[in-house]
């Protein structure tokens, strides 16, 4: 009885740092952020209850509107890029078998560098007056273009980079998808008879839908709250045109001190990345095998 | 059947032709880059670019004389190294007890900080440490970036610890050994690679992560990713520092993944795949 005692008390002991710390680092600060979305600040700095008025002024603030629809260009715009090219990536890598640990290396070196020196470097590249990549273009007879300084097209210029960073990734769980399928089927397709293209898109790709929704909620959670790579490149701008929710919510509360609305935003945002992450799990069920 | 295999080894020709070409894209960016970094100040604004150069030192050189990188380089040192260890501390311990009682759901909470905007926390944490007057204290860059180590610790330690076979903890339960004895003296020492992989990926995401210390930081304070936004500023004039400092900034995350390559996917994917 002692013995279990003490047990339960060891293992409570060698827990409870961790839950002390999630508690005061975590939890409380996520309620905290949203009993503030329920309050106003005012200009002397006294806190006051004002019920969801944060959320009606949400429906009417066009920013709010405009950072929702550039959050959900980005998202999309990425993700489906990512998705086919690392998918693309991973049946070559799949095909080639062996790999020299430097190939490996040569494409993890994307996404574990720092998304701001992701950010410097593409800047640099991609500067409208003298940046490598206009140089390339025009040297194609193409027009240059403004890249990140242009408000049209700044969002897929931050979708390329985005997936420039994070394609081999992407590819890297596929292939650990792929290297997992039973090879029994593939003789089977084999035998049968079946051609290259009809196996891929017949029996691969399919048995690869679970592990696709996985990589796919590992971008989401990433991809929904683009915050890094846009912050040190435009800001939001030009003229708000990257201006996700994510950095309209910074801005908030960071440069107009505006507390209560800005909690608002971010759990709104924080809404969308979990509804997000709990609809793509229940279609990872649905299409498991 | 000659024409079968005649035509599989053009298709894997095509498919190492196609591999080459997807590798030059990945590595051109980076390339130029740490090319940029050795050109004189005249030449990396020089258009059109110029591929071939004599390399310099100076834009590493004056990288200490122009800003305070050093500084900024021990600031991240310490955030880092600080978050990793607390990481650890607390991490290591918190995924032996799910491991061994298999109650997991405060393991999943932790998730909920690596899923969540970092901005939603920032708020509250920011009028936290005003409070306690801790605004530009290495503890308030320390703590916050433990809330993105512990969570990967515990992620990662989980299937190692439950790779000990259950009838090892009830040896040495048998032979009057404590559960806390039994953490330090057999689980730890068997989940080392576990440890080392976990030390590392965390060490790296603290390295990374830019929006805690942009807003918690004071010049003091301020880690290497945070001060890249200064870099920026003064960098548009002077490109040759600007991506020298990029090229430094890079290199300690750049070593240490390929160090851990073999378990970086399983790891940066907490388990969801085995890579």
């Amino acid at each position: 009885m002692s013995k279990s005692i003490s047990l339960r008390g060891q293992m409570a002991a060698m827990s409870a740092p961790s839950v002390i710390f999630t508690v005061g680092m975590i939890a409380f600060p996520f309620f905290y952020t949203i009993w503030l979305s329920f309050q106003t600040m005012s200009a002397t700095g006294t806190i006051r209850y004002t019920g969801a008025a944060n959320y009606v002024r949400m429906v009417s603030d066009d920013q709010f509107w405009n950072g929702l629809t550039i959050t959900a260009a980005l998202y999309f715009l990425s993700l489906v890029m990512q998705l086919i090219c690392g998918t693309a990536l991973a049946l070559l890598l799949f095909r080639a078998k062996k790999l020299p640990g430097i190939v490996r290396s040569l494409f993890i070196s994307p996404f574990m560098m720092p998304p701001v020196v992701a950010g410097m470097m593409w800047l640099v590249i991609l500067d409208p007056s003298l940046g490598a990549a206009n140089y390339i273009l025009t040297s194609f007879g193409l027009p240059p273009s403004e890249w990140l300084a242009s408000p049209g097209f700044v969002v897929p210029t931050l979708a390329l980079i985005d997936t420039w960073q994070w394609t081999p990734y992407v590819a890297l769980i596929v292939l650990g998808g792929l290297q997992s399928l039973p090879p029994s089927v593939y003789e089977a397709a084999e035998i049968d008879g079946a051609s290259k293209f009809k196996t891929l898109y017949r029996i691969t790709l399919p048995l690869l839908l679970p592990t696709l929704v996985t990589a796919a909620v590992l971008r989401s959670v990433d991809l929904l709250r683009f915050f890094d790579l846009i912050y040190i490149t435009t800001q939001g701008g030009p003229a708000n045109a990257s201006s996700t929710l994510n950095i309209y919510g910074f801005r908030t509360g960071f440069e107009f001190f505006q507390l209560g609305y800005a909690s608002a935003l971010m759990v709104t945002l924080s809404v969308i990345v979990f509804g997000a992450v709990l609809v793509l799990n229940r279609l990872r069920t649905a299409v498991a095998w | 059947m000659t024409d079968l295999a005649s035509n599989d080894r053009w298709f894997s020709r095509l498919n190492t032709l196609l591999l080459i070409l997807a590798g030059i894209i990945v590595i051109t960016p980076t390339a130029w880059m740490v090319l940029s970094s050795f050109k004189q100040s005249f030449e990396v604004t020089a258009y059109p670019p110029t591929l071939f150069f004599s390399p310099t030192l100076d834009n590493y050189r004056s990288l200490s004389d122009t800003t305070p990188f050093p500084q900024y380089a021990l600031n991240s040192m310490i955030v880092t190294v600080g978050s990793t260890s607390l990481g650890l501390l607390l991490g290591a311990p918190a995924a032996f007890v799910a491991s061994w009682t298999r109650i997991t759901w405060p393991a999943v909470v932790t998730l909920v900080a690596r899923m969540a905007p970092g901005t939603l926390f920032l708020l509250p944490w920011y009028l936290m440490f005003r409070q306690f007057d801790m605004i530009g204290s290495y503890w308030a860059l320390i703590l916050t970036h433990a809330v993105i180590t512990m969570p990967i610790v515990i992620w990662v330690l989980l299937p190692f610890f439950d790779n000990i076979p259950r009838s090892v903890y009830e040896a040495a339960q048998v032979d009057g050994c404590s559960p806390f004895r039994i953490f330090y003296r057999i689980a730890l020492p068997l989940v080392s690679s576990g440890l080392a992989v976990s030390a590392i990926l965390a060490f790296v995401f603290s390295w990374n992560y830019f929006l805690f210390s942009l807003v918690l930081s004071n010049s003091d304070t301020k880690t290497l990713i945070a001060a890249s936004f200064n870099f920026i500023g003064e960098g548009s004039t002077n490109w040759g520092g600007l991506m020298a400092a990029a090229t430094l900034i890079a290199l300690p995350p750049l070593i240490l993944a390929t160090i851990v390559q073999r378990w970086l996917i399983s790891g940066l994917t907490l388990g969801a795949v085995k890579g």
